[in-house]
């Protein structure tokens, strides 16, 4: 006769004998998570499934630190565990003890082999890495236009060389993001940039996939303009950045390295200046330099010729310095006030210090004005042809001579001759 | 070289700059000539302090349209 059991020894029973069933403990099962419930407690309750079949599931609070992933629906893992039996309810259920996810495995084989095989094409190559442009004038950004990555340019860039920024809004995971990475690459080449940033935030492998794609890395290693990757996460580096001719550990980082420091340029600029003044005065020291030489050399015949050459040059210089310094200071002072002051008081000085000289000079050239002299009574005595006589051996009874006075000329023939002792 | 003002692009202007300053600096010139450097030299620093100081730079995006890719304003918020 049949025994009778109760629904609890029942139900023990057949707890009991799938315990001691080999074939369903300590085994690997695949399928797809659904329904998946997060406790307070720290369990996990979820649906495993497969195309037909389904089964609960449930993983201890104890069991999850196991796993370096969090699970989520949607998502395929391989679990291993064993089956037991919930004896109140009569279910039985899949208890997990770890999993992985499947398809990653699969990813890193495909990261691999499309790696080593641009790689062999010399893809990678340090010589095919361009430089970027030193001042560009449009930067072009392939991202998402919602994510921090475009945020975080724009901010960046306001405190950088001033550029404007020409955004594709590209999809950058998930299914067609490949493909929208590769026609916002496409697109900005046709406008022109002169650098393009291509980059996204930092998530799991699948959800960087896109950059690691050999479409992705094509349109990057065909781009006229640099590339700079900038595939938010500090340690692994997708394909893109490997081809990329620059990569940037956040997209901060990519603005930076497309645009230099504005305060740094300014400070470059400054620097010019200084340098520019220093030579300036150098040279008006090395002119007073000549100008003594000259004046040195001047002889009483060329003097008067010489002198209003000078004197109409220094006058022409003065005004020159005047209009090219003093009007552009002016300019200068209040337009850059802050930044100039001190620089705009050193070219005053040297200026107020050049038209000092320059004045100097044309009292010292006009001092030896052999015209001066005429004032005071003397004359002065040439040949017919206009060369001076300093000597009376120079001229005998008969020569003609030219005597000029202060305000005019005389023509004479000389008499008589006698030399001094 | 195109001194252009308008023309030159900040990196031309700060190269012709930097070689007026060496000229300045090196060059046996006289005061003519230094005098012209100098004030192209200034010229070019005006030009690109200019630049630098510029903060209207546009940020647009590219929009497909049934007319091809146009472009529009982009604000981020």
């Amino acid at each position: 006769m049949a025994e009778t059991v109760t629904v609890t020894q029942l139900n023990t029973r057949v707890r009991s004998v799938l315990s001691e069933c080999r074939a369903v403990n300590d085994i690997w099962v695949a399928g797809e998570m659904s329904n998946l419930k997060k406790y307070p407690s720290g369990h996990y309750y979820f649906t495993l499934k497969d195309n037909s079949s389904e089964i609960r599931g449930v993983m201890f609070k104890q069991s999850r630190a196991r796993i370096d992933f969090e699970p989520q629906d949607n998502m395929k893992v391989t679990a291993f565990g064993r089956v037991d039996l919930y004896v109140e309810r009569g279910s039985y259920q899949f208890v997990v003890e770890t999993m992985q996810r499947s398809g990653v495995g699969d990813l890193y084989l495909a990261y691999d082999a499309l790696k080593r095989k641009l790689e062999s094409e010399g893809l990678f190559d340090s010589s095919r890495k361009r430089s970027l442009p030193r001042y560009p004038r449009v930067i072009g950004v392939v991202t998402s236009p919602t994510g921090a990555v475009i945020h975080d340019i724009i901010t960046t860039s306001r405190r950088r060389f001033p550029a404007d920024i020409l955004l594709y809004p590209a999809q950058v995971q998930g299914d067609g993001a490949a493909e929208s990475i590769v026609r916002g690459i496409k697109a900005l080449n046709r406008e022109k940039v002169d650098v393009l940033i291509v980059g996204r935030g930092g998530g799991s492998i699948e959800d960087l996939w896109a950059f690691n794609e050999e479409m992705v890395a094509r349109a990057i290693a065909a781009s006229e303009v640099p590339v700079i990757s900038a595939v938010g996460h500090e340690t692994d580096f997708t394909i893109a950045d490997l081809v990329a001719d620059v990569r940037a550990p956040t997209p901060t980082g990519a603005a930076e390295l497309a645009l230099r420091d504005r305060t740094e340029l300014i400070k470059h600029l400054d620097t010019d200046m200084i340098r520019l003044n220093r030579s300036l005065s150098n040279i008006l020291k090395r002119m007073h330099y000549r100008f003594g030489i000259l004046e040195s050399k001047l002889t009483p015949r060329r003097a008067e010729q010489k002198i209003l050459m000078h004197s109409i040059r220094l006058d022409e210089l003065y005004s020159r310095m005047n209009s090219a310094l003093s009007d552009r200071i002016e300019t200068m002072r209040r337009r850059f006030i802050r930044i100039d002051s001190n620089m705009d008081i050193h070219v005053r000085t040297m200026i107020g210090n050049g038209k000092k000289d320059l004045l100097r000079y044309s009292e010292r050239l006009e001092s030896v004005n052999p015209m001066r002299v005429l004032d005071r009574g003397y004359t002065l005595m040439t040949d017919a042809e206009g060369k001076p006589l300093t000597s009376s051996r120079q001229i005998s009874a008969g020569s003609e001579i030219n005597i000029i006075l202060k305000d005019g000329r005389a023509e004479a023939e000389v008499r008589k001759v006698e030399m001094r002792k | 070289m195109n001194e252009n003002k308008e023309e030159m692009t900040f990196e031309e202007s700060l190269k012709t700059l930097e070689q007026l300053v060496n000229e300045l600096e090196n060059g046996n010139l006289d005061l003519d000539e230094a005098l012209e450097r100098y004030e192209r030299a200034i010229v070019l620093r005006d030009r690109c302090k200019k630049i630098l100081d510029e903060c209207d730079r546009k940020v647009q995006k590219m929009i497909e349209t049934s007319e091809g890719m146009k472009k529009e304003d982009f604000t981020d918020d």
